[in-house]
């Protein structure tokens, strides 16, 4: 066994190659993300006004020592306002690193956004020259509406947007709040740091306000160090946490995974009413198509790290086209099947986004492979007004029809 | 959910002695435990759990004596035969986890009875127990905490066939080879490390190891909970295949009814260290007894857009497992509950044969 | 129609030979991670450097240069010569006899820098070089010996208090915190003069002094190391690969020595690497207050402790002490220089 090559393993010379030009990268990325630009060159326009959120051809790219993980390989969609858009996938796919980028999250130096745009429409408040805000007769704060390219604002600006007009719900809700403050004292801190001028008072009415709204009895709560609470009652903390600012978008991210089936029913339900309630919207992260299915108007299937069929949830459901798709749905057991005496499976691993070939990803997995596969990636392909599917599979019929 | 099961609280007027009641509940369970233990092992199951019981100490005086302890697992019994699968589905803390290693004696000191293959081994010392380890063995959750970081495939896989003397030192290459090869491992990874695969692989190395010694048993502890969609469906054909080629018996724990369902041909339903219900597949399924498995069946998220299903909400939260509700444990919650779950622990009783349930609700009909 | 079919199915066959996805992933072996994480630091490479260069120049330099021996003082100091002088009268010639005779012959003490002696030489002759690079070689031994030593101690009792838990664990726990009170310092002092006595009575030799006094060190100092180990094994006997372990039947000395202690291993050479360092300061404390290594025998410790006896010295020869000092420098930066690019290099949450 001794002195035989794993091929497996990168050679020396490999290593310090990939080294150098990841440290070339990350350097020029690092610079563009911590410029000063004026306003004007991260402003935008929306291509549909009825979207919050536009996500076109975003590349991430994570730079680690195995080489470029392209965690996000040119994903597009769009969230409508009022509307909920649930991204379904398996781990590694870059799901969350796409709702991560939309945040602005990612962990440099080793992950950038190289390419790309997201566009948010953003209710921001109106700055004098001197950077206060502005107020109107009665004292109100002037709010305008801008559309924001987050994928090109430096970093120092993004505040503009963070957790105050895009909020986030984190998977963990036992590790997302900070053990040594109360409840209230974070909830207090949200509105305090994202209303201009805000009071004690103000804070501590409207964090009771949030509290109420997640179906909590605030009196028990807002004095009470995270610790104390359960799983469930933790997530409800952050959701609140999440409506304080009062966001245009709510990103959830796996929101439900880490909690138990009757408590994850309740967060559900809780998530339905509150997109009901508030004038936003919310994108859904999740594994679960069970969840998909209860809670999305919009379903976006992803796989290592592109986009591989979207659509409206009864199209993506009823009517799935892409053989991935189709697999996942049938290799989930359901409740409602009976005695299968073999569960569908996709064979094969989830892939990881290092070196991926020209084809289609999906090509060792699929069982109706075609010749055109061994071809170039499959484009994206309209089969209605709303659904969309990246394979070759049906790329004739389109060009027919 | 406004039907007929309203309860009416007019009828309600019987006074409960909190203290009387349990000291007469203790009493009659004690006897009947005893009962029970000194019935004759049943020689068709190879494994026979009777009144399984563990306990954590919370708090301890100075010199050790208990004050304060947490029932993990509170009077669980069930009977298993060879090539069945027994699945158990519960939430975080209704101690489904801590049965599973009982069962292994991987936890001690517990009380009741653990028969494995006709023999009682409830009490045997662990040098004792070496001797049973190799025909009862266990799958994680966890791949990737449960294989040891520093050593190859390989090298993990032949150490228990060596251990335990399976086959002769000279063929324990090709039979490992064998069995990697059962498992879906191509031969060239019995050089590489674990830390080199994905979850859905390394879970196929788990597997691989549990199989080495030729067990008879095998606990499955959420093996598929931390995998993707596409790899459990995988793992879940291939833990199917293994079974009927090799006649093993699973217990199959999760938290994923979906699942359980797919595998078991028998379930117990726990909560809070107790179980709820017990049946076949087609008794729990088809016609489930208890409210909480009724509950938790509706929760569970539906993948078809149009057929959103009828909840039955469940309140509040799951109480700890430290601090469990008096009476019957699941009254906090339930939809149904009357004055009596409140004081008087139910009874777990045969409702149909073979169909166990613990429920005041169903004594009156 | 057909053909497509045909076609299709050719592709599914081309594709049921082993494709596996993940083959265009290659990993970094686990040696070249260690080696990347390693020298990436610039700071661990110099202390590689410094630590290499002293083993070198303690261990190879005494075979290139060997013009003088460790206890082989330098005779060739100049002569000195008695003058006589008496006056004498021969009547009326007064004369003054001059007698100048060879008296002794001294040692070159203190000799500058020159191609004889590259340090100089210290107050008796001595070569500067030699001494410190025989010094640097007990200074080196010792300490290895000693983490050596405490290491073992460390795992053995950290290893059972870890693994037994229970009363094991706290007898072992309750003896490391008596032993962490006791003061090293004035322990060592007291051993150091018994050893005066026992010197004289003949039952130790004085090259045994310092071995002896680390030892007595070793058995006061594994504490550390049987903590770390402890902590190390409580942690991982939890993690399910030990459950599985005991699932599989293994016995108590398998689980405890082939899948635990190879688990503490990085931790466990980063802090004997640590060690090291502050051994060799201690060496070199017990030298300097003239209880450790004889005075015949060369040390760092003692060859800077002649400046406590002559201020001269301190003033106007630094080449005879301040070597010894830089030496002593090098050594503990280098040592802790390695270990934190080592506790980097080999820390688990680092990797991914």
């Amino acid at each position: 066994m001794a002195g035989k090559k794993n091929r497996n393993y990168l050679s020396g010379r490999e290593i310090r190659a990939i080294a150098k030009a990841n440290k070339k990268e990350i350097k020029r990325l690092e610079a563009y993300k911590n410029r000063v630009a004026p306003e004007e060159e991260f402003l935008s326009e929306m291509k549909d006004p009825g979207n919050i959120l536009e996500i076109e051809n975003l590349h991430t790219y994570f730079y680690t020592e195995q080489g470029v993980v392209k965690a996000v390989g040119g994903v597009s969609y769009n969230v409508p306002k009022h509307s909920v858009v649930g991204v379904v996938g398996e781990s590694g796919c870059g799901k969350s690193v796409t709702s991560m980028s939309v945040m602005r999250l990612i962990a440099g130096p080793t992950g950038q956004i190289v390419e790309g745009s997201i566009r948010f429409q953003s209710n921001d408040y109106v700055l004098d020259e001197y950077g206060d805000p502005v107020r109107d007769e009665e004292g109100n704060l002037v709010v305008e509406e801008k559309v924001y390219d987050i994928a090109k604002m430096p970093i120092n600006e993004i505040y503009r947007v963070r957790g105050k007009e895009i909020a986030m719900i984190f998977q963990e809700p036992m590790t997302s709040l900070n053990p040594i403050f109360t409840i209230g004292q974070q909830l207090d801190e949200v509105t305090l740091i994202h209303v201009p001028g805000a009071t004690k008072e103000q804070a501590k009415e409207k964090s009771c306000e949030m509290l109420r709204l997640v179906g909590i009895i605030p009196e028990n709560v807002y004095g009470a160090y995270p610790h104390e609470l359960s799983g469930g009652m933790r997530q409800r903390v952050m959701i609140a946490m999440a409506l304080a600012a009062e966001p245009r978008l709510i990103i959830a991210d796996e929101p439900t995974t880490a909690l138990d089936v009757t408590i994850q029913a309740q967060i559900l339900e809780l998530l339905q009413d509150i997109k009901n309630k508030i004038d936003g919207s919310i994108l859904l992260i999740t594994h679960d198509l069970g969840v998909i299915a209860e809670m999305a108007d919009y379903v976006v299937v992803m796989y290592a790290g592109k986009v591989i069929e979207k659509g409206t949830v009864r199209e993506i459901f009823q009517d799935p086209r892409h053989p991935y798709t189709i697999g996942l749905q049938k290799s989930k057991p359901t409740m409602e099947l009976d005695d299968g005496t073999e569960l569908y499976n996709i064979p094969g691993n989830v892939p990881n986004p290092v070196n991926m070939p020209s084809h289609c990803y999906f090509k060792e997995r699929c069982n109706r492979c075609i010749h055109k596969c061994s071809g170039d990636y499959p484009g994206m392909v309209q089969v209605s007004p709303t659904h969309y599917v990246a394979c070759h599979l049906y790329g004739e019929e389109a060009d027919h029809g | 959910m406004a039907d007929s099961k309203v309860m009416t609280p007019a009828a309600e007027t019987v006074e409960y002695d909190d203290a009387a009641l349990q000291a007469a509940y203790q009493k009659a369970r004690k006897k009947q435990i005893k009962k029970d233990l000194a019935q004759p092992f049943d020689p068709d199951c190879v494994l026979e759990v009777r009144h399984l019981r563990k306990c954590f100490p919370l708090k301890k005086t100075m010199f050790g004596r208990v004050t304060k302890e947490l029932v993990a697992v509170d009077d669980v019994s069930f009977k298993l035969k060879a090539g069945e699968t027994l699945g158990i589905v519960g939430e975080s803390g209704c101690g489904k986890t801590t049965a599973g290693r009982a069962i292994l004696k991987l936890h001690e000191p517990i009380a009741g009875q653990i028969i494995f293959d006709g023999k009682d081994i409830t009490h045997l010392k662990p040098k004792q127990m070496r001797e049973f380890r190799k025909q009862m063995q266990i799958i994680f959750q966890d791949p990737y905490s449960s294989l040891p970081p520093r050593d190859t495939v390989g090298g993990l896989l032949s150490e228990p066939v060596k251990v335990h003397k399976i086959v002769p030192n000279d063929q324990v290459k090709d039979y490992v080879l064998q069995l990697m090869d059962k498992c879906g491992l191509r031969d060239y990874y019995f050089e590489r490390y674990p830390h080199e695969f994905s979850g859905g692989q390394r879970q196929r190395i788990c597997i691989a190891r549990a199989l080495s010694v030729n067990p008879k048993l095998v606990i499955c502890d959420e093996p598929v909970s931390a995998l993707d969609v596409s790899i459990q469906a995988q793992i879940i054909n291939l833990l199917k295949e293994l079974q009927r080629e090799m006649n093993l018996a699973y217990v199959f724990i999760s938290h994923d009814l979906s699942v359980v369902k797919f595998i078991s041909d028998k379930i117990g339903v726990m909560y809070l260290g107790g179980m709820m219900e017990f049946g076949t597949k087609e008794d729990i399924f088809k016609n489930p007894l208890h409210p909480y498995t009724k509950a938790l069946f509706s929760a569970v998220p539906n993948p078809d857009p149009d057929n959103k299903m009828q909840r039955i909400a469940l309140g509040g939260d799951i109480p700890s497992p430290a601090n469990p509700p008096k009476g019957c444990r699941f009254h906090t919650r339930c939809p149904y509950a009357k004055e009596i779950c409140k004081h008087v622990v139910p009874e777990y009783q045969e409702h149909e044969p073979g169909h166990f349930a613990a429920c005041h609700l169903l004594n009156e009909k | 129609m057909e053909n497509v079919e045909l076609k299709e199915k050719e592709v599914q066959e081309e594709l049921s030979v082993d494709t596996p996805m993940d083959k265009n992933v290659r990993l970094m072996s686990p040696t070249r991670m260690l080696l990347r994480r390693f020298f990436r630091s610039k700071l661990s490479v110099i202390g590689l450097v410094m630590v290499i260069g002293l083993f070198v120049f303690c261990f190879v330099g005494p075979l290139v240069y060997d013009a003088w021996g460790e206890n082989e003082p330098d005779k060739s100091g100049k002569t000195v010569y008695a003058t006589n002088e008496y006056d004498g009268k021969d009547g009326d010639v007064q004369y003054t006899v001059h007698q100048t005779a060879e008296t002794e012959q001294v040692n070159n003490s203190e000799a500058p820098v020159s191609t004889e002696h590259p340090l100089g030489s210290d107050k008796t002759g001595l070569d500067t070089l030699t001494r410190l690079m025989k010094g640097g070689q007990v200074s080196l031994i010792v300490s290895f010996l000693t983490v050596f030593l405490m290491t073992i101690f460390g795992v053995l009792f950290g290893g059972l208090a870890g693994y037994f838990g229970g009363w094991v664990d706290n007898l072992i726990m309750r003896v490391c915190d008596v032993l962490t009170c006791l003061p090293g310092m004035p322990i060592m002092l007291i051993i150091g003069s018994a050893m005066n006595a026992w010197q004289e009575a003949g039952i130790i030799e004085s090259s045994w002094r310092i071995y002896i006094l680390m030892a007595s060190l070793t058995l006061i100092s594994w504490t550390g190391i049987a903590r770390l180990v402890r902590g190390q094994i409580l942690s991982l006997r939890e993690q399910e690969f030990m459950v599985a372990a005991e699932a599989m039947g293994y016995s108590t000395g398998r689980k405890i020595f082939k899948h635990l202690v190879p688990n503490v291993m990085p931790q466990l050479i980063v802090q004997m690497t640590l060690s090291l360092g502050s051994m060799i300061l201690y060496e070199a404390t017990l030298s300097f207050l003239g209880i450790g290594v004889p005075p015949e025998q060369a040390a760092w410790g003692s060859m800077i402790e002649v400046i406590t006896k002559d201020q001269g010295i301190l003033q106007n020869h630094p080449l005879i002490w301040l070597p010894a000092g830089i030496c002593i420098v090098i050594a503990v930066l280098g040592f802790n220089f390695v270990g934190d690019g080592l506790r980097d290099a080999l820390d688990p949450k680092a990797r991914r």
